[in-house]
């Protein structure tokens, strides 16, 4: 019974941890109608500059927690005012909610480059001995949290109902147009609500930090946790994501204390998709239907077309420099980056069918690929099965998994929707962790042998490459013949306005699955490929961190194009070779290209050089030689 | 008696405490060209989105050429033939006129996606087919100049021609337009008036919601006049022109 009533109260401080992340979730979200994924990452900015103040630098403990607080305030203005605020007026709701996963990955890069990547725990605020309430101990740092938590939600009720500013604040949330109309600057009420969020987080994990151990990479599992908890709890009612927070925290230490800690994750999302399926508006809402009703009308991009001759000049052009890359590029470390790129380009190709096409954001590609390279490798090193039967029992199994997830998922749009891709890759995650016995958990899979086919092996990086270049052309032939055709243009149309393209015979539900299913499988081949050519196979190699990664691939090299995202691939995956010392920012300069490109270069790096070179050639020989269209300015 | 493509019996919704649509009953016969009229709010566009199933009626019937429609999705209503058109010209950013005329015809895309796929001349001749009818349709508007401009930067008015043009693509039994006038210039709106004659005459019955009235007193073969969401009167554009009913909800209470 102690021991049911401490996991509980266990539970009820990690809980209260990530009800105050909603909590900022939930005030940014009123007040920009925006989720920000960025909000976990706060905690750890806080909590970090409360040990460097408090442990380096040796300052008393309410000295350093006003200073880690005003520091994580000023950071949080900072980032807010150079990135945040501009997006929200100028990004469709689906890319402001990728992009602020760009915010995340950039704080994460950040705090990597400027803390390291190990693993850091504050001392308790009142001394380790924990208080002994009949029979049963609690660690004094629980009152600590417990307070803060309860002062920060009587502040932050005080200041939105009492105070001429708080009004202001949900007048935005009401109406911004009007609000702007009455004289609010809707802008500084955004920026306000984002430093806001951010101080909560900021002060939540500094509380936390003394009985927990954070990373730099920690943030992103407050910002899971903290979604969930809105997700439960209903993203309209503070009370309602209190309420889903300290749920979440106590169901989380209980299957931790009673199941195992490696499936708590798992438990935590199959709640998370129960409830999204069950109560669409979270438990403690009113029972409206959750549906992201706006259509995504502000699409500000060019239109890329390469027409007729010049299509053809280009994929000879294309094809001949694919061909001799190796030949070019002799090195060895640039031959084996030149193979990763082209094996993750293959996902990302799925992803851009999916997102630049049929405009469903999907935060849970790498869940396939771990369907994929696990199915593959699995199979190959246990059952001896031969390659090529592992990758396409990959690709049906992971095809299965897309027609399962959007079948339950049909109702859910725009964020919703990229929320269960979230918990779906999340819990495949937390699957080849906790299936040790069949996935080798968190230490990985090794002795996956190499690619082979009919007895002929692809042992080698050259060989390996052939290999990758010809699937790739394969698959761009195949793909440009659909996307050119009907097919593509009823993607597309289910991208821009789902109720037109009903109107029109649509059937929108089948065209959002055939795009998920393609792009299930080639997330699942390029597993499958990878699993082959390392020999080996981790958890952390497909994890959801890599999801955001090939989006931010896909953004950077111009989303809707099929050719375009290579170039972000090429970029993220060879500027670490080239550039050595590269490899430690690598997670920021991610972080950094996904808002960056979203901010200044939303046709991406594809993009904007065909737009270039039209208008050179254009000068040259006063004809249109690559036909490009300016795209439509936003509103 | 000629048949009837539209037959809509006691058709009503309610938004809150407002009737939008109030027993509603009517028919289209084949081949006409009929209009809808009223003052702004009288349940015009409500009448069509609950005809197409964009809202769910509260009660009444709605039959397409003998076949009951309420109730299915928007989708396959379009598959039956009765394609529609928006008040606000929803044609698709991202596109240029040429491929948005061209999402019309998805309905009449046969290949199927692996042929589509494998780049096969069954296919590439559909697609070159559908392309020529496009740019027929495209030039019979006069909007060829702007085949390959992107859609969302062509004026308002050709906007809304480019979407009943994409609406042309389906092949529709029956037509809805939903204030296709609206932001057309006069010279604009004469031309769409023949537009609409040479749609009816080609065998495609027409049905328009409409506040242009020399556009709808010159093309409609019958007008239905709509008011608080009610039916108030209608009869030719003659008749219509002299109820007094019409003329007291247009005009003011003056009878």
């Amino acid at each position: 019974m102690n021991q049911l009533i401490q996991i509980v109260i266990g539970g009820l401080l990690q809980g209260s941890v990530f009800a105050v992340v909603a909590l900022g979730f939930s005030l940014v979200f009123r007040v920009t109608g925006a989720i920000n994924l960025s909000q976990g990452a706060f905690c750890v900015v806080g909590a970090l500059m409360m040990y460097t103040l408090q442990v380096d630098f040796g300052l008393p403990v309410p000295v350093a927690f006003v200073g880690a607080v005003l520091g994580t305030g000023l950071y949080g203005a900072v980032l807010g005012a150079a990135t945040f605020v501009p997006a929200v007026s100028r990004l469709p709701q689906s890319s402001l909610f990728v992009m602020t996963g760009g915010i995340l990955t950039l704080t994460e890069g950040l705090l990597l480059v400027v803390w390291g990547s190990q693993p850091y725990a504050l001392p308790p605020f009142s001394g380790e001995a924990p208080v002994q309430i009949v029979g049963i101990r609690v660690p004094t740092q629980g009152f600590w949290i417990a307070g803060a938590t309860l002062a920060i939600i009587v502040t932050l009720w005080y200041l939105l109902t009492r105070t001429t500013a708080g009004m202001a604040l949900r007048a935005c949330a009401e109406n911004r147009l009007a609000g702007r109309l009455m004289g609010i600057d809707v802008p500084r009420m955004t920026l306000a609500s984002f430093v806001m969020a951010a101080l909560l987080g900021g002060i939540s994990g500094i509380v936390v930090a003394p009985i927990t151990s954070l990373e730099f990479d920690t943030g992103a599992f407050f910002t899971n946790f903290g979604f969930i908890s809105v997700a439960i709890g209903g993203l309209g009612s503070f009370a309602g994501v209190i309420m889903g927070g300290l749920l979440l925290g106590v169901a989380e230490q209980l299957a931790a204390g009673y199941v195992s800690s490696l499936f708590a994750n798992g438990l935590a999302l199959g709640l998370l998709l129960a409830v999204l399926l069950w109560r669409p508006n979270g438990l403690f809402s009113a029972a409206e239907r959750r549906q992201d009703v706006r259509d995504e009308q502000r699409i500000h991009r060019a239109i890329v077309r390469i027409e007729g001759k010049g299509g053809l000049v280009f994929a000879a052009f294309a094809l001949a420099l694919l061909m001799a890359l190796p030949y070019l590029f002799p090195g060895r470390g640039i031959l084996n980056s030149l193979v990763i790129t082209g094996i993750l380009y293959i996902s990302v190709i799925g992803l851009d069918l999916l997102m630049g096409y049929a405009g469903q954001v999907s935060l849970g590609q790498a869940g396939f690929m771990a369907i994929g390279g696990y199915t593959a490798a699995i199979l190959a090193t246990k059952y001896d099965v031969a390659p090529l039967i592992g990758i396409l029992a990959g690709m049906a199994l992971a095809i299965g998994a897309a027609i399962l997830l959007s079948l339950v998922t049909v109702r859910l749009r725009g964020t919703f929707l990229a929320l269960a891709t979230l918990a779906f890759g999340l819990m495949v995650d937390s699957l080849t962790v906790g299936l040790a016995d069949v996935t080798g958990g968190p230490s990985g899979l090794a002795g996956i042998p190499s690619f082979s086919l009919g007895g002929m092996s692809f042992a080698t990086p050259f060989q390996m490459y052939y290999l990758v270049a010809g699937v790739i052309v394969v698959l761009m032939v195949l793909l440009q013949g659909l996307v050119r055709s009907g097919f593509g243009r009823a993607l597309k149309s289910v991208r821009t306005d789902q109720t037109a393209a009903a109107a029109l015979g649509v059937n929108v539900p089948r065209y959002k699955m055939a795009a998920f299913v393609i792009s299930a499988a080639l997330g699942s081949l390029s597993g499958s490929l990878y699993a082959f050519y390392f020999h080996f196979l981790s958890p952390e190699m497909v994890g959801a961190p890599r999801s955001f990664e090939m989006i931010s691939m896909l953004i950077a090299g111009g989303e809707g194009t099929l050719v375009g995202p290579v170039f972000g691939v090429a970029l993220l995956t060879l500027l670490p070779t080239v550039f050595q010392p590269f490899a430690y920012y690598k997670t920021f300069a991610e972080g950094l290209l996904l808002v960056a490109c979203f901010l200044w270069l939303p046709d991406g790096m594809f993009g904007t050089t065909a737009t270039w070179v039209s208008r050179l050639v254009r000068r040259w020989s006063g004809r249109d030689a690559v036909a490009l269209v300016p795209g439509s300015q936003p509103p | 008696m000629t048949e009837a493509a539209l037959e809509v019996t006691g058709l009503s919704r309610s938004f809150g405490g407002l009737r939008a649509c109030d027993n509603v009953t009517f028919a289209v016969p084949h081949g006409s060209l009929s209009a809808v009229i009223g003052p702004n709010g009288a349940g015009k566009t409500t009448v069509f989105n609950l005809v197409t199933n964009l809202y769910a009626a509260d009660e009444g019937e709605v039959r397409f050429y003998g076949t009951p429609i309420l109730g299915l999705q928007p989708a396959e209503i379009a598959r039956m033939g009765l394609i529609r058109t928006f008040q606000s010209a929803r044609i698709y950013p991202g596109m240029t006129s040429l491929e948005n005329v061209l999402a019309g015809a998805h309905l009449h895309v046969r290949a199927p996606a692996w042929r589509q796929m494998l780049w096969l001349g069954g296919a590439r001749r559909e697609e070159a087919r559908l392309a020529a009818r496009a740019d027929a349709l495209l030039d019979l508007v006069g909007l060829a100049p702007f085949r390959d401009a992107a859609a969302t930067d062509l004026p308002m008015g050709a906007q809304k021609l480019l979407e009943v043009v994409r609406a042309l693509m389906a092949e529709p039994r029956l037509l809805l337009l939903d204030e296709p006038a609206a932001g057309l210039n006069d010279a604009e709106t004469a031309d769409l008036a023949e537009l609409l004659r040479a749609v009816r005459d080609s065998g495609i019955t027409v049905m328009v919601v409409e506040h242009n009235m020399s556009l709808v007193m010159g093309v409609a073969d019958e007008v239905i006049v709509l008011d608080a969401g009610s039916i108030v009167a209608r009869g030719t554009p003659r008749e219509i022109q002299r109820n007094e009913r019409v003329i007291a909800a247009y005009v003011g209470q003056e009878t």
